[in-house]
């Protein structure tokens, strides 16, 4: 690592500060539109969101600049401490009265803490340590020079890194905070990048064509053409996949070399037995382990319940403010739907803010948003990549999953590809928490970005 | 760096998203326009001003209809808490079973939007909820203005106004559901100029429901407009005069001003209160009108065809000497053999026929119209004949399109040669076998309003105006059918004979109308009296005949044409004539010289008694 913090100025990685207060700015003046009260009109007014997200803003980028001076050493060497300290965060925050049914804020006035924010930040740098200072990230797909694709063989991750994943995020189960907690398997993509959870993700993504498939057939029961047997939607399932097995059975035996086949009929056949006993277990799971809401949740998205006026409210008028926008939006400040005042979109200045901008920018600006962030995460994709250290090439990497998870669970929920969780857009949400740890894994990025 | 290439598959995942985002949110924001609408529901409401309707005056400018304020009661159901229902039905007065019914219906609506709860509370009812109604939260009223008919009467002529149905709708956009839309009567006739044109207010609305801003700054808006008021010719008074004498008869009286064909009064018996049409107890009191068996909500002026009995003889006496078949001298001795008739010295002239209402004089003088010899096979010239005859009675409007401005009125009927072919086969007939018409009996039917036109039409000496109601519309010129006058068939100088006539009916001894006589005003008259028959049960049976009188005056310079038709109370000479000129006196004088004249007519009962017989069917002609 170089030594050049006389010179740190020079290194910054302007484009990255660029993206960081262009989307904070939008973000502040969005809000502002957002829950504009004519009472309190001063964009810095402390009673008012924008204004407190300002004062957010402002510890925010103290904590940028000290985390810019800091030494990379420096934060890997306290790396586990801070881990330690978020986990105790964690456990004490069980303790705290209920805010609005989970046990997830200290509040301090008229602010609160959400030390879940933390605990992903605690968690990126724990988890590049441990798996920088072990040398399984370089050992596991040596056989294979192209490793897109992943060997069929249960990736075996150590214990203690799968432990640094686990602790926290069992911790958020329990407040209970559903959303944080999705965000954690973000740490998925690191690992992958990693060489260490390819199948798991490959696995992952059937798993959720399966699933989908499962919950919106299983309940349903169908007729085969020719034969008048009725079946359940979960058999249908499995004679489908049995059929795709056999497929593959024959596209094996006719295409793949004798000595090659018996691994891949054992993978066949293993992955068929799995694929069943997962349809049984998501049924299963969906019926007996989800809570209702949830259930409702996912079951909104997959269009099985249709009740612009009862459970689906939220996402009917979410979907309704930003279809509404047309191309170039209702204008600044002229939303009819997702502000306070109006009221139709509920959080509309956190979890749905991006409804706010979407109504009053239109499709033009919606797709600008989606261009800022996605090049912000191509971005910290190259930081990443040019990290010489695998340290950092790992912290960059889980500060990548966490930002893309964000963007595309808060994006793909309010235009109704996704259930209903509730977390934040980068920068662009109301929220201290959220401001202060996405600014601080911001600049952990970009510092180490400047670096590099 | 054996797992370098893992970093594109990260890549393109992000880029994967991004583009499902962009292709999702150009869907859902460009293409897509379920979302617009969809928000537009949601964030967006009006309230509408209905306009106050047109007032209605009579020719005297008298307010024949007017409006007056009524409230609907509306509830927020989930402000609606702890309300005691059992007190609440009883302070406004419905049943548990709507209570709890409206109640649902208005959850299921909306728990936060307001859902009306009970509709057109007259003013006088919501006096005594107003004060109790701050016990109910969520229960807050509305106005609305209704209909009231201050004079009570008239209803016939008025008519009402109910809700809109489909077929309104769908006829007219105009129209949305809830909204009132005149039924019957003038309501329905003059519905466009009396309606105005409704306000709506666009705005903006949070999720609660409440106004936050004007939508568009008000670009949309529009003020309600108020409907036209129009005046009636109808002279109120005299209306509800004729309604007071009609009490206890069935029948009508119809009126009008020979001058202009301005409908004075139409007086249909029984009527009813037309204010029981208004509000919420509509419904209910249509039920309860609709099954008196002595058909209340009929009217019989416009609706009803009678058959006019010996009023009908006038036109015979004009159609004969217009025809030149007789001359006003001409004389036909009472020939009881070919008609019966009752006693009276023989008729030698026009003037002295109609007098005495000689019927084998108007027998003899129909069959010179009829038979004048243009084929010598008596058939063929019979068949030649009735149709001149035809032409000649619906050039006085009978069996004609009057172009009343009302709805529901009939037409009478005048049989043809065309009509008695299909009964007697072609040439199978002649005026033997169809002699009663020209006595107005037999297949001879006519409406009240064809005959107080026939009235006005003597009275005017050969012509007529389309009769009708309106005198005035505010700001519009009354149509100009009314305007242009209609002549009949017969040269005005035939008139006089038939008017000497009718004077004498009224002011000789010997006249068959002696009790319409008036000192001070001359009134031309002619009696009638129809025979009539129910078909009751497959059999035919005669009833009391209806006693007619048909009338105009002063002689010269007639103000006044009337025709008044009393069912089932014998001669025309004895009801009907007395009470037309009660009417004419009403008119002129404005005052009544004669009270016991009038006290005669206003304590008779005269509705007949059917006990005997079974109870009445409506008459196939009396279809609305």
């Amino acid at each position: 690592m170089r030594n050049q913090s006389d010179n740190i100025v020079a290194d910054i990685d302007w484009v990255m500060v660029l993206l960081y207060f262009l989307l904070v700015g939008l973000g502040i003046f969005n809000i502002y539109a957002s829950v504009y009260d004519p009472d309190h009109p001063n964009l810095f007014d402390q009673i008012t969101q924008h204004g407190k997200q300002i004062t957010w803003l402002g510890v925010s980028i103290f904590l940028g600049v000290i985390i810019m001076l800091l030494e990379t050493s420096f934060l890997k060497k306290y790396a586990y401490w801070f881990y330690g300290v978020t986990i105790v965060l964690l456990v004490i925050v069980l303790f705290m009265p209920a805010v609005n049914g989970a046990r997830a804020w200290f509040g301090i006035g008229s602010f609160g803490i959400q030390p879940a924010e933390f605990a992903k930040i605690g968690v990126a740098l724990a988890l590049a340590k441990y798996l920088s200072a072990t040398d399984h990230s370089r050992s596991r797909n040596i056989q294979s020079g192209l490793s897109i694709i992943p060997k069929f063989s249960l990736t075996k991750l150590p214990l203690p890194a799968l432990m640094i994943l686990l602790v926290p995020a069992a911790l958020i189960l329990l407040q209970p905070d559903a959303g944080t907690f999705i965000i954690f398997t973000s740490f998925i993509l690191v690992l992958y990048r990693e060489g260490y959870a390819g199948n798991v993700l490959l696995f992952l993504i059937v798993a959720v064509i399966i699933a989908v498939v499962t919950l919106v057939v299983a309940e349903s029961s169908f007729i085969i053409p020719g034969l008048k047997i009725k079946l359940s939607g979960k058999t249908g399932i499995v004679l489908s996949l049995i059929t795709l097995g056999i497929i593959f059975y024959f596209v094996i035996r006719s295409f793949v070399l004798p000595r090659n086949r018996g691994g891949l009929y054992k993978a066949l056949i293993g992955s068929l037995v799995v694929a069943i006993i997962f349809v049984n277990f998501i049924e299963i799971g969906y019926s007996k382990i989800l809570m209702d809401h949830q259930k409702t949740r996912i079951d909104l998205v997959l269009g099985k319940i249709d009740d612009p006026d009862g459970e689906g409210y939220n996402i009917n008028r979410a979907k309704a403010a930003i279809g509404s926008g047309g191309f170039f939006g209702k204008g600044y400040m002229k939303s009819t739907l997702a502000n306070e005042n109006q009221g139709h979109v509920p959080m509309q200045s956190t979890d749905f803010i991006f409804c706010t901008w979407s109504e009053e920018w239109g499709f033009a600006g919606s797709f600008s948003l989606v261009l800022i962030y996605t090049i912000l995460l191509i971005k910290m994709i190259i930081i990443a990549e040019r990290q010489r250290s695998d340290f950092t090439r790992i912290f960059a990497y889980s500060v990548t999953g966490i930002f893309f998870y964000h963007f595309m669970i808060n994006v793909g929920m309010a235009i109704g590809l996704a259930p209903v969780i509730g977390i934040p857009l980068p920068f662009f949400s109301y929220g201290g928490s959220s401001m202060m740890s996405f600014s601080i894994l911001f600049f952990h990025s970009a510092q180490i970005g400047c670096r590099a | 760096m054996n797992n370098d290439s893992r970093k594109y598959v990260i890549a393109l995942m992000v880029l994967l998203v991004s583009f499902i985002f962009t292709v999702r949110l150009f869907y859902m924001q460009v293409i897509d326009d379920q979302w617009k609408d969809r928000a537009a529901e949601i964030s967006e409401n009006k309230v509408i001003t209905q306009p106050a309707r047109g007032v209605v005056y009579d020719r005297n400018k008298e307010k024949i209809i007017s409006n007056v304020v009524y409230y609907d009661l509306r509830v927020v159901p989930n402000q609606a808490v702890g309300i005691d229902s059992v007190e609440f039905i009883k302070l406004v007065d419905m049943s548990m079973e709507d209570y709890v019914k409206t109640m649902n219906a208005a959850r299921k609506y909306s728990k936060r939007k307001s859902s009306e709860f009970l509709t057109q509370i007259p003013p006088d009812e919501f006096t005594l909820i107003a004060p109790e109604l701050y016990k109910y939260p969520g229960f807050f009223e509305v106005e609305r203005t209704l209909r009231v008919y201050p004079k009570k009467t008239g209803a016939h002529i008025l008519g009402y106004m109910n809700e809109v149905n489909n077929t309104d709708i769908e006829r007219n956009p105009y129209y949305k559901s809830g909204d009132f839309i005149g039924r019957m009567g003038v309501e329905r006739t003059y519905e466009q100029q009396l309606r105005g044109q409704r306000g709506v207010k666009y705005y903006l609305q949070n999720s609660i429901g409440v106004e936050t801003e004007r939508y568009e700054n008000g670009k949309y808006d529009t003020l309600a407009v108020q409907g036209k008021s129009i005046t009636l010719g109808i002279d109120w008074e005299l209306q509800e005069y004729g309604e007071r004498l009609m009490r206890n008869k069935l029948g009508c009286v119809v009126a009008i001003e020979p001058a202009t064909g301005e409908i004075l009064a139409m007086v249909s018996a029984p009527s009813y209160d037309p204010n029981l049409l208004v509000g919420r107890r509509l419904g209910e009191n249509y039920l309860q009108l609709e099954k008196d068996t002595l058909l209340p909500l009929f009217n019989r002026a416009a609706g009803a065809t009678y058959p006019p009995g010996s009023t009908f003889k006038l036109i015979m006496a004009l159609t004969a000497m217009q025809e030149g078949v007789i001359t006003p001298e001409s004389g036909f001795s009472c020939i009881k053999s070919l008609v019966g008739c009752h006693n009276h010295g023989s008729a030698g002239s026009v003037s002295d026929a109609v007098k005495m209402s000689c019927n084998p004089y108007f027998y003899q003088i129909t069959k010179k119209i009829i038979h004048q010899g243009k084929s010598s096979n008596g058939f063929k010239d019979a068949a030649i004949g009735l149709d001149i005859w035809a032409k000649y009675v619906q050039s006085f409007g009978i069996g004609t399109d009057l172009h009343i401005d009302f709805p529901g009125v009939m037409k009478g009927f005048v049989p043809n040669t065309a009509y008695y072919d299909k009964i007697y086969n072609q040439y199978g007939w002649q005026f033997e076998t169809i002699y009663s018409i020209c006595i107005g009996q037999g297949e001879v039917l006519v409406t009240s309003l064809e005959m107080a036109n026939l009235a006005a039409i003597i009275a005017n000496r050969g012509y007529y105006y389309y009769p009708h109601f309106i005198k005035e519309i505010e700001g519009e010129q009354i149509p100009e059918i009314y305007q242009q006058k209609n002549y009949t068939m017969v040269d005005s100088q035939y008139f006089a004979p038939v008017i000497d006539g009718m004077w004498r009916v009224v002011n000789e001894p010997g006249g068959t109308g002696g009790r319409a006589r008036l000192d001070s005003i001359a009134i031309c008259g002619k009696t009638g009296t129809a025979e009539n028959f129910k078909v009751i049960n497959g059999k035919r049976h005669q009833m009391t005949d209806h006693s007619i009188f048909s009338a105009f005056a002063p002689m010269d310079n007639p103000q006044i044409a009337i025709y008044v038709y009393i069912e089932n109370t014998g001669f025309g000479g004895t009801w009907a004539a007395p009470l037309a000129s009660l009417m004419i006196e009403k008119y002129i004088t404005g005052s009544i010289s004669d009270t016991t004249k009038e006290n005669r007519i206003l304590n008779a009962n005269l509705i007949p008694d059917w006990s005997d017989i079974q109870p009445p069917k409506k008459p196939r002609s009396q279809r609305r």
